[in-house]
């Protein structure tokens, strides 16, 4: 899986290199809208992270011309501006996600992994990780023969931990993908444990309870 | 505090009262001696004549006819000890009127056949007396009458002449420096006013830029802030991936993270000040109250359970507002994290919507809250560690946008906030 990191800002472009690196993606960088313009004119990638305030140019350029190039790149955008009219502007020209600066390695991780399945797999999509099974389609997920019932909670974490596979998620990263809009009116995160406990008790229930480990408190990692 | 036409014509009035009862004793004594003095020429007159035409053919013996016919010249006996030639003032018997009338006599020293007489004429004042009083009954009244005419015409005059100062007056008052707009003043062909105009124009103008640097310097502030941020972050993230990670270093991991998600929040929320001011968020809905609350309450209640704090809600039937439905979603979240952050273990949490008005009262600290300082920028009454310090501050000025007032109240040891539609 090739992708292209177009960020001007070095130190966050290498922390996203690293991290999916290590997530068996391959990371090619992009620091300026000609390098950009260049790297997509001559190579295919899975996905495409954008910044939108590039030294030479608006990022909105690179998506129109990637249009204009007929690509099927997923693009997510990842943005200090967290401004809605750049937002459904971007999304109306064709990304595929918005990210708004900072954010988890955790968070975009997970949302690359869900961009690519989309763009792969269309719509039909299911997930076997182990020995478990997730229909992303009717939002099931089934262990063998068996169902597992899981709430919106529970199948959201189930999800985010598996497109962060072996990777340790901050408690933070998960209390803040749980809470989605409402990230920033949380004082505890004592909910994340919370549901991490269900989630884990109802895996158990069905023996595949080990691949969540808790990490001295400070996060969780899914380990396959 | 009076309005300067009431006081411009409570002058007027003074003066005017001032110069009717000053002048009026003049004008009387004026005209008085006006009139006598035309009496006074009537009498000499008279005798002018008595002494062209009358006397050379008057005699001795004629004299009690004439007395007999003559009212007010009359011929006497040398016998009378007046002073002569001089008038005098002196009161008749009148028989008509039956009473007595003053008068002005001149006596003189007359020959009728070589024998000395002495004539009188006199000039009755009555009728002096009432033309007087008449006159200065007019006087006193047309007095009156250009007085009440001064009135008139200054109140007139006045609201028209000052109808461009209360227009600007209530422009002024409109003017509300979070719309950026410009006031329109409409020229005025006083010097003064179109003087006035410029001056606010030019203050108002200063102003807004000054407003408009310190909104923009917030808002750039916080974007410059978003990316090392995003860097800090991403470097923690990663630290965490370390397979080394001890326990010690994992707890200030998780320290860290506190911090940063911390500062996010702030910058955040500066951010959102910012573009509220920025008037990001001007389009406006129809939306319903109990909509957005029931919608949020599930999350809320989630936090709130750490606490086991209970939340009880109570809706009057649905109310609809035109507003911006995003702002008023961070309204009642600020509102109700607020209540359930500031709030004690086993605490209520009561939320009301009753008559336009919202009121969220929660149990929490036994003292109220200083509530001048409650809604500036980082005065937090509490220090909580997660508290931004903004919260209040952005739900102040969510009000302000939509013309609803916040209050805060502490009553039976309820912190109650209300925000009234």
């Amino acid at each position: 899986m090739k992708i292209l990191i177009i960020e001007d800002e070095k130190g966050l472009a290498q922390s996203i290199s690293l991290y999916l690196t290590d997530e068996n993606y391959k990371c090619e960088l992009a620091a300026t809208f000609e390098e950009a313009i260049h790297k997509i004119k001559n190579y295919d990638y899975d996905c495409i992270l954008l910044d939108l305030m590039l030294p030479g140019g608006s990022g909105l350029i690179i998506l129109e011309e990637l249009k204009k190039l007929n690509k099927q790149e997923g693009v997510i955008i990842i943005s200090a501006k967290n401004s809605l009219e750049d937002k459904i502007k971007g999304l109306q020209i064709g990304a595929d996600d918005y990210l708004a600066k900072p954010f988890h390695l955790s968070e975009l991780s997970a949302r690359i992994y869900s961009v690519i399945r989309r763009k792969q797999f269309g719509n039909t999509n299911k997930i076997n990780i182990n020995e478990i099974e997730i229909d992303l389609l009717s939002k099931t997920v089934s262990v063998g023969n068996k169902d597992l019932v899981l709430t919106k909670k529970e199948y959201d974490l189930l999800l985010f931990l598996i497109g962060n596979k072996n990777k340790v998620i901050s408690k933070n990263a998960l209390a803040e993908h749980l809470s989605g809009d409402m990230a920033d009116m949380m004082d505890n995160h004592g909910f994340v444990y919370a549901h991490v406990k269900n989630l884990k008790k109802k895996l158990a229930d069905n023996n595949c309870d080990k691949y969540i480990k808790t990490m001295y408190g400070v996060g969780y990692k899914w380990e396959s | 505090m009076n309005k300067l036409i009431s006081k411009t014509l409570f002058y007027y009035t003074i003066l005017a009262a001032l110069l009717l009862l000053l002048t009026s004793p003049v004008f009387y004594l004026l005209s008085e001696k006006l009139y006598l003095d035309d009496v006074d020429e009537a009498i000499h007159l008279r005798k002018t004549e008595f002494a062209n035409n009358s006397i050379h053919s008057l005699t001795i013996d004629q004299i009690p006819v004439w007395n007999k016919f003559n009212r007010d010249i009359l011929i006497l006996p040398d016998t009378v000890t007046k002073e002569k030639d001089v008038i005098i003032d002196e009161v008749f018997y009148d028989t008509l009127g039956v009473e007595w009338e003053p008068y002005h006599v001149l006596y003189s020293s007359i020959k009728i056949e070589h024998q000395p007489f002495v004539m009188m004429i006199r000039l009755n004042l009555v009728e002096s007396e009432d033309l007087m009083e008449t006159t200065a009954f007019l006087y006193v009244i047309a007095l009156l009458v250009l007085l009440i005419v001064i009135i008139i015409i200054s109140k007139l005059i006045s609201n028209k002449l000052w109808a461009p100062f209360y227009e600007t007056l209530d422009i002024i008052n409109d003017f509300n420096i979070e719309q950026h707009l410009l006031p329109n003043f409409k020229t005025s062909n006083t010097k003064e006013f179109e003087q006035l105009n410029h001056a606010l124009k030019k203050l108002i103008e200063q102003n807004i830029n000054a407003y408009q640097t310190q909104r923009e310097f917030t808002e750039n502030a916080s974007h410059e802030l978003q990316t090392p941020l995003a860097v800090f972050q991403s470097k923690l993230d990663l630290l965490l991936q370390s397979p080394t990670l001890s326990e010690e270093q994992a707890e200030i991991l998780q320290q860290l993270y506190e911090a940063s998600s911390r500062l996010a929040k702030t910058n955040k929320n500066l951010l959102l000040l910012a573009k509220i001011e920025n008037n990001v968020f001007s389009q406006k809905e129809n939306i319903q109250l109990t909509k957005i609350i029931e919608e949020v309450l599930p999350y809320f209640s989630e936090q709130a359970e750490e606490k086991e704090i209970i939340i009880e809600s109570n809706f009057d039937k649905e109310s609809s507002l035109s507003t911006n439905k995003g702002l008023t979603e961070i309204l009642i979240n600020n509102l109700l994290l607020n209540a359930i952050r500031h709030n004690v273990s086993k605490g209520k949490i009561f939320i009301q919507l009753k008559n336009n008005t919202l009121h969220i009262s929660n149990t929490g600290s036994v003292y109220a809250l200083q509530e001048e300082k409650l809604f500036k920028r980082f005065s937090t009454n509490t220090k909580n560690a997660h508290s931004s310090g903004l919260g209040l501050a952005i739900i102040d000025q969510i009000c302000k946008m939509n013309n609803w007032k916040v209050s805060y109240r502490f009553e039976n040891h309820l912190h109650q906030f209300s925000i009234f539609f």
